[in-house]
């Protein structure tokens, strides 16, 4: 009876270990085998490929457009994890509070999460276009700017533009995560400290924040994750340009490899965004371990 | 259960008692045509009906991911037989010797005679004195004109402007701001179109792409950056693809823009003002005629298991019967042997046809994605301001160098 029990947990072992093993281990391996070789069109269904060391990595390295790419890419992740976890806060408390149509509107808000990267890529780069963008006709309606912004074509200006609409793209999702959190607060708490006095501001800082503060730290995580992958949505609405303004890494890793067809150089940038995804991951296996401790 | 069992038999039985289905073989084609109008529709039908040993499985692939598409069936060595693409990249493809050498098939084809393609098309196909490819289609640019705009400013439809300096009076007077409206539009986007529509002016004002640290081709990207910089074009052009760019002009913002002919179907039906076409114009003094050549070439992936079945259907598209269709969307036969009669857009299929006589080739050269990104990197960075043209270009010629060094072009 023990001996069929143990050979059983070894095959539910065995199997999530060679699923991760065959579609996340060998395809990171093989990133990681391609970028210290030479791969061109020629050899790229070889195997045996003439190993370069790590001349590619120094390529990278020494490309000023990855240098650029990189601080935007730290740039773009760190405004939106900031961005889309204290809007979707913002607005997932505005939500729970009752009034009618609070969870329906909810729900709505979801539906810009639910569109494609690419139609949200292209619906954005129309509303900034410089002359016929509805952002342009709003600001300059409001009196807010004299002469039309080039959203996308400034190059001071295209990271923000394309973070902003990564904010309204990514943002129902950590609202709808927050939201559950905060579903699980009890009740009893808020109405305990409010008969002794506590205010809004209070109550939010001695109750709601410390109890989804775990749940915010994961969520805050996985937008990182998701952040970091950021590719359709650049792609449809900049290419990455001007001048690799609002380029990042997948985006960059992906114009090397497939269209300077230098699959070296561009495994090894690949390397270089596994590396940050990877710690990034790690801590949220952790945190996630600490929340189901407590 | 039984049942199932049975049916499972009686299909089996079909299958082996049906010969045709036998023998038939299956050559698979990818392609990025989506319009049903397509010469390679009525082709592709056509050619299946008229002989029972092959048939043509195609699968439509966006004209953007077909190479990243090849690629991947490369480096998995499962590629489709037929392929269509851009004619650019084919170099990358034939230099690394992933394509099928057809030079002993063309040399028994009864169609498909070297003489009679255009020059820059055929090359395109051409690594090593061998041919990898057969010109599908060809396409360049023209000059696209919002004839009710000109009359508007007081300018004569009939008469579009003939030299850059025509182009830019006229922009200039064309230009609108107070509705939006630019004089001129053309594509700088960061990609290969906004080369493709870049690199006319460069040959016009006597450049070249081997020689771009020179007064003749910075004076080319000048002429396009001060357009932007004096808003007689958009701040916008650098990240506007092609069909962006006609966008623009289809919704009256801009009075004229660079065109290719696959544009016409579009034009045809969305744009609600009389349109016309012009030649392009030519730089005061030089008077060089250039254009861009574009288009699409046929080519069989090393490894494709019906190479002869791939070819077969290559020279079937390949009839000045077959390709006479292809104008019906827009594209240009890539031999001098076809002559469509009675046109759709006559004016249109002139100006294109004549436009085609000075266009040239981008490469052939294996590294071409790396000569035509140096050349992105300088369109941006002069029309953004970044840098002056001619300092963006000696940068650019600095990164071609090395490569024109180990390959010319």
């Amino acid at each position: 009876m023990l001996a069929t029990r143990t050979a059983l947990l070894h095959v539910f072992l065995f199997v999530p270990i060679a699923y991760l093993l065959a579609f996340v281990g060998f395809p990171i391996v093989y990133n990681v085998i391609m970028s210290v070789q030479e791969v061109n069109l020629g050899n790229i269904a070889d195997l045996v490929r003439p190993f370069v060391g790590l001349d590619n990595y120094r390529e990278v390295m020494a490309d000023a457009s990855f240098r650029k790419v990189f601080i935007n890419s730290l740039v773009f992740v760190g405004v939106n994890v900031v961005a889309q976890v204290s809007i979707g806060l913002g607005l997932a408390m505005f939500f729970a509070q009752r009034f009618p149509g609070a969870s329906f509107l909810r729900g709505l808000l979801l539906a810009s999460w639910m569109l494609p990267a690419l139609v949200v890529g292209a619906l954005w780069k129309w509303m900034f276009a410089t002359e016929y963008g509805v952002a342009n006709f709003v600001l300059r309606a409001l009196g807010l700017i004299g002469s039309p912004v080039h959203w996308l074509s400034d190059p001071a200006v295209a990271l923000t533009s394309v973070t902003i609409a990564n904010i309204w793209f990514g943002m129902p999702f950590s609202m709808i995560l927050i939201a559950a959190a905060l579903t699980s607060v009890p009740l009893e708490l808020y109405e305990a400290a409010a008969l002794d006095g506590a205010g809004a501001t209070a109550r939010f800082r001695y109750i709601t924040l410390p109890a989804i503060r775990p749940a915010l730290l994961a969520i805050a995580c996985l937008v990182t994750i998701y952040t970091m992958r950021a590719f359709d949505l650049i792609f449809a609405m900049t290419q990455g340009g001007p001048l690799d303004a609002s380029n990042v890494l997948p985006l960059l890793s992906y114009q090397f490899s497939f269209q300077q067809f230098q699959f070296g150089v561009g495994s090894a940038i690949g390397t270089f965004a596994f590396v940050i995804v990877f710690g990034v991951a790690l801590v949220y296996v952790r945190t996630l371990k600490k929340e189901g401790g407590e | 259960m039984l049942k199932q069992l049975a049916l499972a038999l009686a299909g089996t039985v079909c299958f082996a008692l049906t010969p045709a289905s036998a023998q038939t073989k299956t050559v698979t084609l990818w392609h990025p045509f989506t319009l049903e109008t397509d010469m390679i529709y009525g082709g592709i039908k056509s050619f299946n009906e008229s002989q029972s040993e092959y048939k043509i499985d195609a699968r439509i692939v966006p004209g953007p991911q077909i190479a990243t598409e090849l690629i991947k069936a490369i480096a998995t060595g499962s590629v489709p037989d037929l392929v269509t693409l851009d004619n650019p990249v084919v170099a990358s493809f034939s230099a690394q010797g992933t394509l099928t050498d057809l030079t002993d098939l063309v040399s028994k084809s009864t169609y498909i005679k070297p003489n009679v393609y255009f020059e820059g098309p055929w090359a395109s196909g051409l690594w090593k004195s061998k041919i990898y490819a057969v010109p599908r289609d060809a396409n360049t640019l023209a000059l696209c004109y919002n004839a009710d705009m000109f009359k508007a400013k007081g300018l004569d439809p009939n008469n579009p402007p003939k030299t850059w300096s025509e182009l830019s009076a006229a922009a200039e007077k064309l230009k609108d701001p107070a509705k939006n409206v630019y004089g001129f539009g053309f594509s700088a986007v960061q990609g290969e179109e906004g080369v493709f529509q870049w690199l006319p002016f460069l040959h016009q004002a006597g450049g070249s792409v081997s020689k771009l640290n020179t007064p003749e081709a910075a004076e080319a990207l000048k002429f396009w950056a001060d357009m932007v910089k004096n808003g007689t074009a958009s701040k916008d052009v650098i990240n506007q693809r092609q069909y962006e760019v006609t966008n623009t002009f289809m919704a009256g913002n801009s009075a004229m823009v660079l065109c290719g002919p696959w544009e016409l179907p579009r034009l045809q039906t969305d744009a609600k003002f009389d349109w016309k076409l012009a030649l392009l114009p030519v730089k005061d003094g030089k008077n060089i005629k250039a254009s861009a050549l574009g288009g699409y070439d046929w080519v069989v992936p090393k490894g494709a298991q019906q190479v002869n079945g791939a070819f077969k259907f290559i020279e079937f598209m390949s009839n000045p019967k077959i390709l006479n269709e292809g104008w019906a969307t827009g594209r240009l036969a890539p031999r001098n042997d076809v002559v469509v009669q009675n046109p759709l857009w006559p004016q249109a299929y002139s100006i294109y046809r004549e436009q085609l006589q000075s266009a040239r080739a981008r490469g052939p050269h294996p590294q071409w994605p790396d000569i035509s990104k140096a050349i992105q990197t300088a369109m941006q960075e002069a029309l953004t301001g970044t840098k002056p043209a001619d300092q963006a270009l000696a940068e650019a010629a600095k990164k071609i160098e090395p490569i024109l060094a180990k390959t010319p072009l």
